[in-house]
């Protein structure tokens, strides 16, 4: 099957490799990305880190990109206060702020406007989980860089990526680079939405580098419709005590795969991952997290609420690896899932690997039904059952939604979650 | 106001509850008292509606209606209030969604509209005045991180926001000390009313040293052994339950 695909995706690089525009993947690159895709194989679901993932979406879709996107989209959620706006449409830019943005930070689309240092951006991808951001590689149409100097205070940006495209007429390819400079501060919010109710096919690649002491909260929402597939593999390299927040909430999508790799290779580099996934009906929901210590004193913390309704599958599968310089490493992992029907799934895998002494590793990993006891405390109260169960549902997911800091967008959440989970407003009015 | 006739209520197979019966008329604070093991808890849990219990026999008469064939919540909206032995902690649960919701379920079942935000919130501030809690706990998870004292002046506290016909108290007065014990009896005390009836459900003596009862019921082995007015109360602190088992098989 895999063979099958691979060689459309030859076919359909082959008949379009002209016009991807070099500016944003070299032609080296996008060949040396589809070589190695070759080599290594599109992922199946007998390996064990893609189980629970449905690929065979991709059995479906149209592989090369759409490569002329709809010019304007009228239904954008409203824009964040202080926030400067970027909107992909595609995977393409069509839309950047009024107001340029601050002296000390470059937001740029690299196919209007290639920038040499951007472009060297090492390709990663070395990793099995990390193989679909080589299909980026090779179909990418268009990227997101983004630079903050050292000097330039705290910048937020917002990047909106929709998907337009039925799967038929072709994919979209977000790509994002973040680069921080030592002591650069950023919060980022990305967000991934979807026009209408079409079927199409997501593929999503970022690369985050942050250098010495700098740091990134980076909120991510994927929001798609319920007939996308969406794919998406995040790479991240912290130097020096480097600070790295992500900050994910996952609730659309007919299929969602995450694959995440931290790398924390500067001593006291620390990040906290957490990632709320919601699935309902015949949605699936896939995060595999993978964090590298590779030097002392560094510190991750992994947080994941999960939960599965309706014939929904909810998966993390969060993986510490400590290697050996790494001592004095601090590594905590709390994965919490909720089973909310007698059809639904929810499968938490944490994993640690240690290859050094002196380190404190704690991990927890609870799948469950919503607690008999609250539930019966708040019928006590007069709520209905329907009430009762929503409230319950969101304040699980409230361990990570209450860490967003830019109230704006927390609230925006809460609501997009309770409308998620309810059949009426109720719940809304409720946080009204 | 509320009917018990002749319970019979197991729990796991085993029979706690064997023939209570017992009358709460309209405006009328009544104590029910009684050794560990004696159903006190079970009677309070199953006048709420709480699953795993199960009625055998006998009825309970609320209001006129079959008490027992509505739902926890719909019990709740006709105005029974049961005050939690162990109230639950629910994080991510704000207090005040809490109460909100619970007020507006009941309003909304009597045909009025929400309650206005703005009114609500002064309404319970003054409340919680009474009730001597920071007004920080309105955001907090609902009793998350509460104090056993804490948690029992927030039962209290719902039940004044909420202004019940029928109000069960389990063991309210558990785990407090003298100065929560006196902040949670003025609070039910402030409740006293001609339409409205309180059950008190207490191992103690104490907490009706506060909360005069109109009248005091022994519950042993499952049913009510005996019935008197509050001197019963006083000869229960100085003989013990011993002499009443004996009663009661």
């Amino acid at each position: 099957m895999s063979t099958a695909l691979l060689a459309r995706v030859k076919d359909e690089y082959g008949a379009l490799c002209e016009r991807l525009p070099a500016s944003v993947v070299g032609t080296e690159r996008r060949r040396s990305a589809l070589e190695r895709l070759c080599e290594q194989g599109l992922p199946a679901t007998r390996e064990e880190n893609w189980r629970y993932t449905n690929l065979r979406v991709l059995e479906r879709a149209r592989f090369a990109p759409a490569l002329t996107p709809t010019e304007a989209i009228a239904d954008l959620p409203a824009p964040l206060e202080g926030v400067a706006r970027y909107v992909f449409v595609d995977g393409i830019l069509c839309a950047s702020p009024q107001v340029a943005p601050d002296a000390g930070i470059a937001v740029s689309s690299l196919r209007t406007a290639p920038t040499a240092a951007m472009r060297e951006c090492p390709s990663v991808a070395a990793l099995p989980e990390a193989r679909l951001a080589l299909l980026n590689d090779v179909f990418a149409t268009d990227a997101a860089a983004i630079r903050v100097q050292s000097s330039a205070g705290t910048q937020r940006v917002e990047l909106v990526f929709i998907a337009c495209a039925a799967a038929q007429v072709g994919a979209s390819y977000p790509r994002v680079q973040v680069t921080l400079e030592p002591g650069a501060r950023l919060a980022l919010v990305e967000r991934h939405l979807s026009t209408g109710d079409v079927a199409n096919l997501v593929n999503c690649a970022v690369q985050i580098d942050l250098a010495e002491g700098s740091q990134l909260t980076h909120y991510r929402l994927q929001q798609t419709g319920s007939r996308t597939a969406w794919f998406d593999t995040l790479e991240a390299t912290l130097a020096k005590d480097a600070r790295y927040e992500l900050l994910a909430v996952s609730t659309g999508g007919l299929t969602a795969r995450s694959s995440v790799h931290v790398r924390l290779a500067g001593s006291g580099a620390e990040v906290a991952l957490a990632t709320a996934a919601l699935g309902d009906r015949l949605q699936s929901q896939d995060t595999f997290a993978l964090t590298e210590h590779l030097a002392p004193r560094t510190r991750t913390e992994q947080t994941f609420r999960g939960i599965a309704s309706g014939r929904a599958r909810v998966a993390f599968n969060g993986k510490v690896v400590v290697r050996e310089a790494a001592r004095a490493t601090d590594s905590r992992q709390s994965l919490r899932g909720l089973l909310a029907g007698p059809e639904a799934e929810i499968d938490l895998r944490p994993q640690l690997e240690i290859y050094t002494d002196e380190v404190r590793c704690a991990h927890g990993a609870t799948a469950g039904m919503l607690d008999e006891t609250m539930l019966f405390y708040l019928l006590s109260r007069g709520l209905s059952p329907e009430v009762a169960q929503r409230l319950l549902k969101w304040a699980f997911l409230e361990d990570v939604v209450s860490r967003i800091e830019l109230p704006d967008l927390r609230r925006r959440i809460e609501l997009e979650i309770a409308g998620q989970m309810s059949e009426g407003a109720s719940l809304k009015e409720l946080l009204g | 106001m509320l009917k018990i006739d002749n319970l019979h209520v197991t729990v796991e197979g085993k029979e706690i509850l064997k023939g209570l019966t017992l009358e709460i008329p309209t405006g009328e604070v009544h104590a029910v008292m009684g050794p560990n093991g004696s159903g006190k808890s079970t009677l309070a849990h199953v006048l709420s509606g709480r699953p795993g219990y199960q009625v055998t026999g006998g009825s309970v008469t609320y209001q006129g209606r079959d008490l027992l064939s509505l739902a926890p919540e719909e019990r709740a909206r006709e105005g029974v209030f049961l005050g939690f032995q162990y109230p639950v902690e629910i994080p991510g649960v704000n207090n005040v969604y809490l109460l909100k919701a619970a007020v507006n379920a009941a309003r909304k079942h009597r045909g009025l509209p929400e309650v206005d935000a703005f009114e609500f919130l002064s309404v319970v501030r003054e409340k919680m005045r009474l009730m001597r809690m920071d007004e920080s706990m309105l955001s907090r998870g609902v009793n998350e991180g509460f104090s056993g004292g804490e948690k029992k002046r927030n039962e209290i506290l719902q039940m004044l926001v909420l202004e019940p016909r029928l109000a069960v108290l389990d063991e309210t007065d558990s785990g407090l000390d003298i100065d929560a014990l006196k902040v949670v009896a003025h609070g039910v005390n402030t409740l006293r009313a001609a339409d409205r009836s309180l059950v008190l459900v207490t191992h103690y003596q104490r907490l009706l040293d506060y909360i005069i009862p109109d009248r005091v019921h022994v519950l042993v082995q499952g049913r009510i052994v005996r019935s008197g007015d509050k001197t019963l109360a006083l000869e229960l602190e100085r003989r013990g339950y011993d002499w009443l088992i004996g009663e009661a098989a």
